[in-house]
């Protein structure tokens, strides 16, 4: 037979029936911990029979409610109702063996509740590094949509809008230092404003030539001779910048 | 009636083998109720798992606990997988089950030395310890520790065992088998033994059961329950797997729970070796734990059943880990078997439910 | 009464040699895998720092512009994170123990220039 573990989840209301009715069904008492999150504390309860091990979750308790015991039914669940009790600030009534908070000799009292100030800015980054991931996606999501809208009837498949590798490696640079990033994506925008550049001017070249074929052969000739001079002095003045 | 005294016993006692105290209510050498307390030691090890990411916290998790550490790193490592999905490679569970089952030995031949050294007979405790050092050897040469391994890893182990190294731990374990079928005789054929050890300390089955007591503890009181019977990682491959029971309840009982366990490790230790097959021993593990996915496991230990939690939350650091160790389930079933006992016989029952209070309070 | 239990291995132990040796006079010879105390061959160090940041006792420094590797030998848990880790392969664990001493210390190897591959192209 196998392991099998299940999560439910529960009420503090329900905790005692719960309580009773494992006891009367034969199943064996695990365990109880706490875990501290922004919401509250969670609790979870587990229990065993056989092979299927039941642990069943009471989420978000706020500071100051009560939780009832279970050691009415289970003695041994007293170690872990004092430890919780010491180490997460949780308020159980009625503990068959209390030691009313002197269960572990702590310096601080919850220190498990204590979040240090680098963890709080790690935890801040995290969220940040994952809400720009979430934006991003939902951006992408957004404009493929739009694309897909204004071509209704696409002559051939067109690429859908893919992050690319840039995309990748901004991820990457946003959970890195500030100056690395500063400097990546100074890079990272000269690189796409000379693309943007080398396309606008491309686009600028073919509406040219699009309105020269429509006029008068000379005064074709004699804009082309000048739009070549004008690009011959651009190079020359871009040669001397890049010295 | 005698007039009730109340005796701090421990945290520091020259015959308690843990820092463990005791608030004993005694009438005329007669214990009437004890009352425990721990805290002693408390590091605050979970807390740490918020500043080491899932794969340093592997060697945070080791040294919860000297003797039993193998045992923790393999149940981190276990339920660190079961919480990415990560499935690791036949010979890796192989090689845990090994170095498991010989963490059991030497664990078992530990306790049996430091119970021969609680009743007195301290020759006894010198001839456990000596045989614990060819087992102590094993693991130095096939993982480079003696005590704390450092050999298994999120995704597999990091060393390997070749034929030869099993040829050799097969004869070294052939080897003790002889001089520890003599220590077997002195513990339980021995009268002066005897005298300490029966009638002392009883749980009965029915309280066994009423308080969930877990371990030989347990076993030595008829409670079936032995983690490895579930079949995680390497034991689903065990051909047949009993556990050792015993009906008595008394401190013989665990005593005789406990020998004759080593034996059966030794034997599964063979069946391991005959039946492992080649292959890689890790696999890659990339990314995180996805925020929120949560992950329980039990493992079996040298003193009963340990319980395991993770909670991801999307970083490469867990949200929260926990770790449920025996000898905290079994302090309840310590106070009620001290009840009504004699006053020379504290220690000796304090020391046959295996307290391992490092491993209680993290 | 008498019945020695424990008979043949105390006749065995009083004609064998002792389990314990005389140490510090005698040494056990540490099988070949002990892991003792890092070693790193600075020759092929590329100071990336990568074993810094898998330390789970932060016991390794590298300084990149000052070009040193330091270790805190007693920070040390022999993990073998580090020897695993490492990119050029140039960090290993010798099986020596690190001896007892007085005082806590940082041992700090320089990590010499390597030479570009166009020199040695030239050369």
């Amino acid at each position: 037979m196998t392991l099998e573990t299940t999560f439910v989840p529960l009420t503090v209301e329900e905790l005692p029936a719960l309580a009773a009715a494992k006891k009367a069904d034969g199943w064996r008492f695990v365990q109880i911990l706490a875990v501290n999150t922004e919401e509250g504390i969670d609790l979870i309860y587990s229990f065993m029979k056989d092979n299927l091990l039941e642990n069943r979750e009471i989420k978000a308790i706020q500071k100051g409610a009560v939780v009832p015991s279970i050691t009415d039914q289970f003695l041994e669940a007293f170690v872990f109702e004092n430890e919780t009790h010491d180490l997460f600030g949780v308020n159980i009534q009625g503990i068959a063996i209390d030691f009313g908070g002197n269960f572990y000799a702590l310096a601080q009292k919850e220190p498990m509740t204590i979040i240090s100030p680098e963890q709080k800015a790690a935890r801040e980054k995290a969220k940040k590094v994952a809400a720009a991931k979430a934006a991003k996606e939902k951006a992408a999501a957004a404009a493929n949509a739009a694309y897909k809208a204004e071509h209704p009837t696409p002559k051939e498949p067109g690429e859908p809008i893919v992050p690319t590798g840039d995309d990748d490696a901004e991820l990457k640079l946003a959970g890195a230092d500030p100056e690395k990033v500063a400097r990546a994506r100074a890079a990272i925008a000269a690189k796409a404003k000379k693309a943007a550049e080398g396309a606008a001017q491309e686009q600028k070249d073919a509406a040219l030539e699009e309105k020269l074929a429509g006029m008068d052969p000379d005064k074709a000739a004699k804009v082309r001779a000048a739009m070549e001079a004008k690009a011959a002095r651009e190079a020359a003045a871009a040669e001397k910048e890049g010295e | 009636m005698g007039k009730a005294t109340v005796i701090p016993f421990g945290p520091q006692h020259p015959v308690l083998p843990e820092p463990l105290h005791l608030d004993l209510v005694v009438e005329d050498e007669t214990v009437i109720e004890a009352v425990p307390q721990i805290g002693f030691i408390h590091r605050g090890l979970e807390k740490l798992v918020e500043t080491r990411d899932y794969n340093q916290f592997i060697y945070v998790a080791e040294r919860i606990c000297g003797i039993c550490a193998f045992g923790h790193s393999m149940g981190y490592a276990e339920t660190v997988e079961k919480l990415m999905g990560v499935e690791i490679p036949e010979r890796a569970e192989y090689l845990r089950v090994i170095w498991h089952e010989l963490s059991r030995v030497h664990s078992h031949v530990l306790w049996m030395g430091l119970a021969a050294d609680a009743f007195g007979y301290e020759s006894l405790f010198m001839h456990c310890w000596r045989l614990r050092e060819r087992v102590l050897d094993i693991f130095e040469k096939t993982t480079g520790g003696r005590v704390i391994f450092s050999v298994v890893k999120v995704g597999g182990v990091v060393r390997d065992i070749d034929d030869a190294m099993f040829a050799e731990i097969k004869r070294v374990l052939e080897g003790i088998k002889d001089d520890y079928r003599q220590l077997c005789n002195a513990f339980l054929k021995d009268s002066s033994v005897k005298n300490r050890t029966v009638g002392v300390g009883v749980i009965s089955h029915e309280d066994a059961l009423a308080m969930s007591m877990v371990g030989p503890f347990a076993r030595a009181s008829n409670v079936n329950n032995d983690a490895r019977c579930l079949g995680n990682g390497g034991y689903g491959k065990l051909a047949d797997f009993q556990p050792v029971l015993d009906g008595q309840g008394d401190c013989y009982a665990r005593v005789k729970v406990r020998a004759l366990e080593v034996l059966q490790s030794i034997d599964i230790i063979e069946e391991m070796i005959a039946k492992i097959p080649a292959g890689d021993i890790v696999v890659d593990v990339k990314g995180s734990p996805a925020a929120g996915a949560e992950a329980a496991n039990v493992v079996e230990q040298p003193r009963g059943e340990c319980y395991y939690y993770a909670r991801g939350n999307g970083s490469k650091y867990l949200e929260r880990m926990r770790m449920r160790t025996p000898t905290s389930q079994n302090l309840a079933g310590m106070a009620t078997a001290l009840a009504g006992c004699d006053l020379a016989d504290v220690n000796m029952i304090v020391l046959t439910i295996d307290p391992c209070i490092s491993c209680t309070e993290r | 009464m008498g019945s020695f239990k424990l008979g043949k291995m105390t006749f065995k132990s009083l004609f064998g040699k002792p389990e314990t040796i005389q140490y510090p006079a005698e040494q056990k010879t540490p099988p070949p895998g002990l892991k003792g105390h890092v070693v790193n061959d600075v020759e092929s160090c590329i100071l990336c720092g990568i074993c810094m940041k898998r330390c789970p006792c932060a016991a390794i420094e590298v300084d990149k512009p000052a070009r040193t590797w330091s270790i805190n030998r007693f920070r040390c848990v022999q993990c073998g994170t580090c020897v695993r880790e490492c990119p050029k392969q140039c960090l290993t664990m010798e099986p020596t123990y690190t001896p007892p001493a007085t005082e806590k210390r940082l041992d700090s190897y320089e990590v010499p220039e390597r030479e570009k591959k166009a020199a040695a192209q030239e050369a």
